[in-house]
């Protein structure tokens, strides 16, 4: 257990250097004028122009050395300070805290949702291969995996907001204004995860033990339950770990779909401006919040997998 | 046991389907545009929109300007100092009363950032007493009161400022208050008591900003906003035949234009620009992509800008034959799958634009197309709206398609003094330059009078439709969809107002 | 400890593995192929000639699939998106596929420090946000789709590898390759023999995925308006222009999902496992 934190650790430690480098190196490499990209950022393309940019221009502070300016960014990060996003002024960490919030509200209420629809159905297909529920579980996941996130937004506006009036179409305030958005990534994440069950279940009811369990004379049920969810479980948690990276795709589309105050847009913006602290602190936050969950996700394995904790 | 589950289930449905009604009171307004700060220069707009932030002077439908915050103005005979007397009755939001102090410090704040007011050759902004602001200037600018009509010279609380002059919070004049500021998307603002004008009807106002069209359509169709701003082409007919919903549309001061550099050899000949305005089918992209066929441009100015505008002028119809044969007289031949070539090189050239209009990436490959069959390869370049003025600035740019907004201040000439001076400018002429032009503007800027101003605008609008130093594409249409609940809505073409303060519930 | 599962190998001959099912994800495989290659031959429409005057026209005899939104034919569009889409999508999968296959097997079978050190890489390479890296990329090479599929290949190599190191890992220790090693059979054959049925499911059904997700990323980040580039027809892009006619047209936005379904729906079938 304690080697798992440490491994942890090790790992955040690790990824601040790397995604702190790596973006440094990336964002040196993107071309066009800086200076003409923040001045678009703030003023917007009516305004923009070689005035506005020479302001900007004499408000960044010189390049220097490329190393310099790495170990400054680094030296700055142990005093958590972030800077100041160059497009809007406001403090880096401020921003970041407040679209992260969103986009975690969205992403976990996502992977509620998704794990209460996927994971059983998958199951359920799992128990008897080959049936008429599995091939039509199989065809489903294919259709829903092979329509973008926009479309399975629009449809659920259309169906849920404006045919029945039951929620919000777009925006935010209040819970229900998060249903639709987490419904349409929890969509495509169900999908995944329902095969990823369907084939972990199929293999476990198909194992020696599963068989010998029902030799016993246990009911199904009893025998799902003491045999087959924490077997089932494992690989589907860890698959988790791998669907938030499809979640941070999802994300970026739905929070422009549906107006929400999320990390995604903000990235999306913060790159095309070229707000330079605003996306080496956004890298270095995503990047740690993976390795958080990640934790997460290992603590969970560790609690259902006895084998785990075997030294 | 049943019947409690049953009356939960249903109490859930009603208070989330409560949720949604657009609250009873509450004006919600959704619209394309992001709250980008606090900042007048960056943002403003937003704020003199919902009427949260006014400006010392407003303009009427025709554009003539009307007291704002200043009941009147006077001017000296040398044309350079203007005397402006404030309204006394005026209070913050924050309590704090308007005086010219105040009003000095926020423009000599807005004066120093990028924006509208450093077009104005400021000598001083002083407050002679607390009623009396004087701004001096070192030379006759007779566009003063449009540009200080415009949201960036809006008038806030000295506490809105910091000591570095950034502004923290928006504290205005006008008749709503923010009450919840969560940028970029979302503000709500309450009515404010302290009002020096007329009470608004309306008490609370709601303003979102989503950015898919898609979105704001649907938005209205589900009845969660009242006034949804710009609707994108394909969902205006729906929305129109939707009986809850009424559909407005105004034309307004932008033009899809088509900014060329005119040294290039390829462009420098103006009869290469014809052939080039020539072969685009206007009627084409004005009926099938933004579904207005009344935005045909075929001149700079759209009409409803008085003596800017001239009449009479043909419709412009795509003549590819006239076309061919004015870029044959240029020396350009046809080559192998109809692409033109002078000299071995072929008629290449990349347009420039930016996604942030929807509609323009898509005007720019329908004119992929319709300049293919010139034979001219165009080459589409769709990236930030930064890279147009840096291509203007350092002489890469050909083409760039973009939508300039002739209304910037109340008064075409502010743009056009940006635009087509002696240098060009960053949205407008590069590498062209017309004497007579300058001389026409220089002598507007300095103010002339009425009946002579006329014939020098027509004469301006003139040599701008003849030497095509940029190629008019299509005029805009604003366009709003309005819930039948509310009375009185209107759309400014001037977009510096939603006019909210104006506006009712209707009796049920 | 390994899990014996003896129902594991699937020992029937070869020429047995062709059940009706993967027949069938073979064959919609073929159409999709045989449609985006044949279609420019027998019918030759332009795929970025425009006519304004007939935008979003139904399905008609001049137009077996209709036109799109700006007067384009969507058969000869479709064609060209798949045959790009397919191109790239199969880039992108095997650029993915490969390391992630070839580390996993590495990790898996040595075990030990090369295992931990892997891991940790995969770790960390995941811990890079996906979508920022794609971004980035995009950004330095604007209107290139390699820094697209370069992009998200960085961020799906890592799934491959964990799939294929724990099932591998699993296989090391069992019987029959313990049998092989016994009798001397090198690398090579018990690659073939043992690991590569075991691996050839997971992998095809990861490929699957992966090659719908390498589209819908396209089709995302053209939704932010990124890595646009006027006319290519491509499958993510044609859903991006397509959607705002959703209601008017919606025959026209169907198609190109309808290939997306398609070719995940073979590509499930081809790579399943029989029904035990």
């Amino acid at each position: 257990m304690s080697r798992l934190i440490g491994q942890r650790l090790l790992q955040a430690l690790l990824v601040a250097l790397v995604v702190g480098v790596l973006t440094f190196i990336l964002t040196r490499a993107l071309p066009g004028d800086m200076a003409f990209r923040i001045a678009a950022g703030r003023y917007g393309y009516d305004y923009v122009d070689a005035a506005a940019a020479a302001a900007v221009r004499e408000e960044l502070a010189p390049e220097g050395n490329a190393l310099l300016a790495l170990g400054q960014w680094l030296g700055d990060l142990l005093r958590l300070d972030l800077g100041r996003s160059l497009v809007s002024g406001e403090p880096v960490l401020d921003e970041i805290r407040h679209q992260l919030g969103h986009s975690l509200q969205l992403a976990l209420g996502a992977l509620l949702a998704a794990l209460l629809v996927g994971p059983p159905l998958g199951v359920l297909a799992g128990l008897r291969p080959g049936g008429w529920f599995d091939r039509l579980s199989l065809v489903a996941a294919a259709c829903l995996r092979a329509l973008p996130p926009f479309v399975v937004g629009v449809l659920l506006i259309l169906l849920l907001a404006v045919g029945a009036g039951w929620l919000p179409a777009a925006g935010h305030g209040t819970p229900a204004h998060l249903v639709l958005p987490a419904l349409t990534l929890a969509l495509g994440l169900a999908a995944v995860s329902s095969r990823v069950a369907r084939d972990s279940t199929r293999t476990v009811a198909g194992s020696a033990y599963y068989a010998f369990a029902r030799h016993k004379g246990l009911g199904e049920g009893q025998v799902f339950l003491r045999h087959g969810l924490r077997n089932v479980g494992v690989p589907v948690v860890v698959y988790q770990g791998v669907q938030l990276i499809y979640l941070i795709e999802g994300v970026v589309v739905v929070e422009t779909l549906f107006a929400w105050p999320g990390i995604g847009h903000a990235l999306v913006h913060a790159i095309v401006a070229r707000d330079v602290p605003m996306i080496q602190g956004t890298a270095l936050v995503m990047g740690l919040m993976f390795v958080l969950l990640n934790a997460g996700v290992d603590l969970l394995c560790w609690l259902i997998d006895p084998r785990r904790r075997a030294p | 046991m049943r019947i409690f589950r049953r009356f939960g289930l249903a109490a859930c449905l009603l208070a989330v389907s409560l949720s949604t009604v657009a609250r009873d009171g509450v004006l919600d307004i959704v619209a394309p545009w992001e709250i980008g700060g606090t900042d007048p220069a960056q943002a403003g707009y937003v704020f003199t929109r919902l009427g949260i932030a006014e400006t010392l002077v407003d303009v009427d439908a025709e554009a003539r300007p009307i007291p704002g915050l200043a009941s009147a103005w006077k001017v000296s005979d040398d044309q350079l100092t203007w005397r402006f007397t404030l309204r006394d009755d005026v209070r913050f939001h924050d309590g704090s009363v308007l005086t010219a102090q105040v009003a000095a410090h926020a423009l000599t704040a807005a004066r120093d950032k990028p924006g509208i007011l450093q077009q104005v050759p400021l000598a001083g902004i002083e407050a002679v007493d607390d009623r009396t602001l004087v701004l001096r200037l070192t030379e006759p600018f007779s566009p003063l009161l449009a540009a200080l009509a415009h949201t960036s010279a809006q008038i806030l609380a000295m506490a809105a400022f910091e000591d570095d002059g950034r502004v923290s919070r928006v504290i205005g004049t006008g008749p709503y208050r923010i009450d919840i500021f969560q940028p970029p998307q979302r503000l709500t603002a309450v009515y404010h008591e302290d009002y020096w004008g007329e009470a608004p009807a309306i008490r609370e106002i709601a303003y979102l900003a989503a950015g898919r069209g898609e979105t704001r359509a649907l938005l209205a169709e589900s009845g969660d906003a009242d006034i949804v701003f710009t609707l994108d082409p394909a969902s205006q007919a729906r929305l129109a035949r939707n009986p809850a919903l009424s559909v407005h549309s105004v034309p307004i001061p932008r033009t899809v234009l088509l900014k060329l550099n005119a040294a290039h050899p390829a462009l420098n000949d103006p009869r290469a620009r014809q052939a080039l305005s020539l072969a685009i089918d206007r009627a084409g992209i004005a009926t099938g992509l933004l579904r207005e066929p009344e935005a045909v441009a075929d001149q700079l100015l759209p009409p409803g800008l008085g003596a800017w505008h001239l009449d009479g002028l043909p419709t412009p119809a795509r003549d590819l034959q006239r076309a061919a044969a004015l870029l044959a007289e240029l020396g350009w031949e046809a080559g192998p799958e109809g692409m033109l070539f002078r000299d071995g090189e072929p008629l290449r050239l990349t347009l420039r634009t930016f996604p942030d209009r929807p509609e323009l990436p898509l005007i720019a490959t329908a004119l992929q197309d319709q300049w293919r069959g010139l034979g001219v390869d165009l080459q589409l370049a769709i990236g930030n709206s930064s890279e147009i003025p840096a291509g203007h600035q350092d002489g890469s740019l050909e083409l760039a398609l973009l939508a300039r907004n002739f209304a910037l201040i109340p008064n075409p000439l502010g743009t056009l003094l940006q635009d087509y001076g002696p240098g060009g400018g960053d949205w407008g002429a590069m590498n062209w330059s017309d004497a007579r032009l300058n001389e026409i503007l220089q002598e507007l800027r300095a103010g002339a009078d009425p009946a002579r101003a006329s014939a020098l605008r027509q004469e301006a609008a003139a040599i701008l439709h003849e030497a095509l130093p940029v190629i008019p594409i299509t005029w805009y249409q604003q366009t709003a969809a309005v819930s039948r609940a509310l009375e009185n809505f209107s759309i400014d073409p001037f977009e510096r107002s939603y006019r909210l303060s104006s506006m009712d519930w209707a009796a049920p | 400890m390994s899990t014996v599962t003896l129902s594991a190998v699937d020992t029937r001959p070869a020429g047995r593995r062709w059940s009706s099912r993967r027949l069938w994800g073979a064959g919609l495989l073929l159409l999709l192929v045989g449609f985006a290659l044949l279609v420019p031959w027998l019918w030759g429409a332009d795929p970025a000639r425009q006519d304004l005057g007939r935008i979003l026209s139904p399905p008609g005899w001049s137009e077996p699939l209709g036109t799109d939104h700006l007067g384009r034919s969507l058969l000869a569009r479709l064609a060209a998106a798949l045959r790009l889409s397919l191109g790239l999508a199969l880039l992108g999968v095997l650029s993915a596929a490969l390391p992630g296959l070839a580390l996993g097997v590495l990790a898996g079978w040595r075990g030990g420090w090369t295992d931990r050190l892997l891991v940790m890489l995969a770790d960390t390479c995941l811990a890079l946000p996906g979508l920022l890296l794609v971004l980035l990329l995009v950004a330095i090479a604007p209107g290139s789709f390699w820094a697209l599929y370069v992009g998200i290949a960085l961020v799906l190599w890592i799934e491959y590898f964990r799939v294929v190191r724990a099932t591998t890992a699993g296989l090391v220790t069992s019987p029959q390759i313990q049998a092989s090693r016994l009798l001397g059979f090198g690398l090579a054959y018990l690659f073939r023999r043992h690991l590569w049925p075991e691996l050839a499911p997971l992998v095809l059904t990861l490929a699957a995925f992966g090659a719908a997700n390498a589209v819908l990323a396209i089709a995302a980040l053209g939704f932010v308006s990124v890595g646009l580039r006027p006319p290519t027809a491509e499958l993510g892009l044609m859903m991006t222009e397509l959607l705002p006619y959703y209601h008017e047209a919606p025959w026209a936005i169907l198609q190109p999902i309808a290939a997306l379904f398609l070719l995940v729906l073979s590509l499930h079938l081809l790579a399943g496992r029989e029904a035990s």
